[in-house]
């Protein structure tokens, strides 16, 4: 019992010492989908962008667990923060976004959605990220040809993608979408998508038999790239395009492989945008609009350079 | 909590080190809220946030209580994660097709039973090990609620409110000074199921019949029990009480998305570990269980409030479970084992049938 009273003490005075009370205003950052990388790069710069303010910043990650995110809410509600970024579909926190709003707390969005209970959200535009990835595969392909789509309808902002992507390909006539596929997430979206992959390879054994592979985000882009490479079919010039220009996908981009193209969403400016708007919110600002779209560009091999 | 034990034959003279090693576990619990209370004077022992705490620990307790029972056999259900989500499908899917509350709640409960029949079959009758057998049918029931959902979230407008408005509500019990007080409805019906499982585990023939089973099967069949059926009726609880939490969550959240429920199986089966601590003969028990539940609430809402990483929260999570099993298994609580089955075994025939 003495050791594990010792090896408690330890713990508990680890975890107090990386816990320590400020003063200066704390805004907490929660989201389920701290593992995606887009994700990432919106809380790092969210937390340098509010290091510049003199915040304090509380990252809190629930390992996609919704209703484990809408506890830690209730929780932080409890605490009188001074605002929360949320990275979620906000209507499937709502009694967490009730508990902070009743709290007198604001909640701002961050590439989540729009919602009554949020002061605003910002975000980039799926639908013109995804008609230029898609506008990309139409002219690649002269108009025609059989596509391949990697898409996720539970979540709002990539579902929008998808819908716009389908729409475009249907008001192309020669364009037919060979299959729309929803990765398993099992073992990450990058294994999902490359094993579905491989089916449709194998369904489609004919050399030129499919065009493209549009992905609604980039990991089933790359999982779809390995398929193909490793299937020995890279001369066939199958074109691949994703969204969110991940690292990995700037990777594949930039060396010249059948991922062609994807869009970067500006997630730094995202962050740096709402770290901006919980200022002037906390100043004293009325903040209308619902939605704050930033930009987002197409990149290519020729953007990334050599 | 276990009244059957202290009836037991000769024991040791108080020493301090036994009641360390059978408490220890809760006495770590309540160093953990004394710390928390310490660290967080202000916001932790407060009456909303153990309000709050009980609401958010709810529906993993009715899924951890029921799971219980099986546990006490010696199986594991694996799939009651799975079947939460499908349940919390099968309501909205039934609410997308104009259904009443009242269907969709009978629906759901039926998926239940029906889901626990099939596990039991599995296991009881054909004789697949639980581990196998569960692990199938979780695959089988996450797959029907990705088919019948289509992948996608059920939410919005299709929900009726009385629906939504039950996980939400509370009801109020007057006043602690400026504090409104009030029993969260979650909270409520997680209490009913532990005095459920409390009474068929420790009050009824029932449950010392299960607890025969899990301690030794084939002297419990010489005993004349009739495992098969018993082994069966563990696991149609342990699905009703996952359809009973998948509507809490359904509720709780307004929406039913297809794996929404998959985290509860672990963290249910690392609650009734902690609580397996709490007896002396290492055997799962409802009152140990519900403390189970508690240390992963407690643990989750102080550390949450602390703004400790949440990477570290898992970790420190995750050590306290290995930290109390280890030094429960140290303690050689086994060893005691075979005493309270030989005790339990001679009382049967007295209860007759």
């Amino acid at each position: 019992m003495r050791k594990f009273s010792l090896l408690l003490v330890i713990l508990l005075l680890t975890v107090a010492g990386v816990g320590f009370a400020q003063d200066a205003p704390t805004v907490a950052v929660m989201t389920p989908f701290l593992a995606q990388p887009g994700t990432q790069i919106m809380v790092e710069n969210f937390e340098a962008a509010a290091m510049e303010k003199g915040w304090s910043v509380n990252v809190i990650d629930t390992n996609e667990d919704i209703a484990a995110l809408v506890s830690r809410m209730e929780d932080v509600a409890l605490q009188g923060l001074d605002a929360i970024i949320i990275n979620v579909d906000p209507t499937q926190v709502e009694p967490g976004l009730h508990a902070a709003v009743d709290a007198g707390i604001p909640v701002f969005g961050l590439d989540s959605g729009a919602h009554p209970l949020l002061v605003t959200n910002v975000t980039s535009n799926g639908y013109t990220m995804a008609a230029e990835t898609a506008t990309y595969v139409v002219d690649r392909l002269s108009g025609a040809g059989n596509v391949i789509m990697f898409i996720f309808e539970p979540y709002p902002p990539v579902q929008k993608r998808g819908a716009i992507a389908r729409a475009i390909f249907e008001n192309t006539p020669d364009i037919t979408i060979a299959d729309a596929i929803t990765p398993s997430f099992d073992n990450g979206p990058l294994e999902g998508a490359r094993n579905a992959m491989e089916a449709v390879l194998l369904a489609h054994p004919d050399a030129g038999s499919i065009q493209a592979v549009w992905a609604a985000w980039d990991d089933p882009a790359l999982g779809a790239l390995q398929a193909i490479e490793d299937a020995g079919r890279v001369d066939e010039g199958i074109v691949i395009v994703g969204i969110d220009a991940t690292e990995q996908a700037r990777d594949a981009i930039a060396r010249g492989s059948n991922f062609e193209a994807t869009v970067a969403q500006d997630f730094a400016g995202m962050a740096q945008k709402v770290a901006d708007l919980v200022e002037s919110h906390l100043g004293g600002a009325n903040i209308t609009q619902v939605n704050h779209y930033v930009p987002a560009n197409l990149v290519t091999q020729a953007d990334l350079g050599e | 909590m276990k009244d059957r034990e202290s009836t037991g034959p000769a024991r040791a003279a108080f020493s301090p080190e036994r009641f360390l090693r059978r408490y220890g576990t809760l006495v770590g619990f309540i160093l953990i809220v004394v710390f928390f209370w310490t660290q967080r004077p202000g916001t932790f022992m407060t009456i909303p946030n153990w309000v709050n705490i009980t609401r958010q620990m709810s529906i993993l307790g009715v899924v951890a209580f029921t799971m219980t029972i099986v546990m006490v056999t010696g199986d594991f259900d694996l799939s009651i994660g799975a079947m939460a989500s499908l349940v919390g499908i099968v309501a909205g899917t039934t609410f997308q097709n104009d259904g009443a509350v009242g269907t969709a709640v009978a629906l759901s409960l039926l998926a239940g039973v029906a889901g626990g029949l099939l596990n039991g079959v599995l296991v009881a009758y054909i004789g697949i090990s639980a581990f196998v057998a569960t692990l199938g049918t979780l695959t089988v029931f996450r797959g029907l609620a990705l088919y019948i959902s289509g992948g996608a979230s059920i939410y919005g407008r299709v929900i009726p409110a009385e629906f939504s408005s039950f996980g939400r509500g509370a009801i109020p019990l007057g006043k602690i000074g400026a504090t409104d007080l009030a029993l969260p409805n979650l909270t409520i019906l997680a209490i009913l199921a532990l005095i459920l499982v409390f009474i068929i585990l420790n009050y009824t023939i029932v449950g010392r019949r299960l607890y025969a089973i899990g301690g030794n099967m084939e002297a419990a069949r010489f005993g004349g029990i009739r495992i098969n059926r018993l082994r069966l009726l563990s696991f149609v609880i342990s699905g009703l009480g996952a359809a009973v939490a998948g509507l809490m969550l359904f509720s709780r959240l307004s929406t039913a998305h297809p794996t929404q429920g998959e985290g509860l199986m672990l963290q249910a089966i690392a609650a009734v570990f902690l609580g397996m601590t709490l007896s002396e003969e290492s055997q799962p028990n409802v009152g140990g269980t519900l403390i189970g539940v508690l240390i992963l609430g407690v643990l989750a809402n102080g550390l949450t409030q602390m703004q400790i990483d949440t990477y570290i929260q898992q970790i420190s999570t995750g050590a306290i479970i290995i930290l109390a099993v280890t030094l429960s298994s140290l303690s050689g609580q086994q060893r005691h084992y075979g005493r309270w089955l030989r005790r339990l075994l001679r009382r049967l025939p007295r209860e007759g049938d």
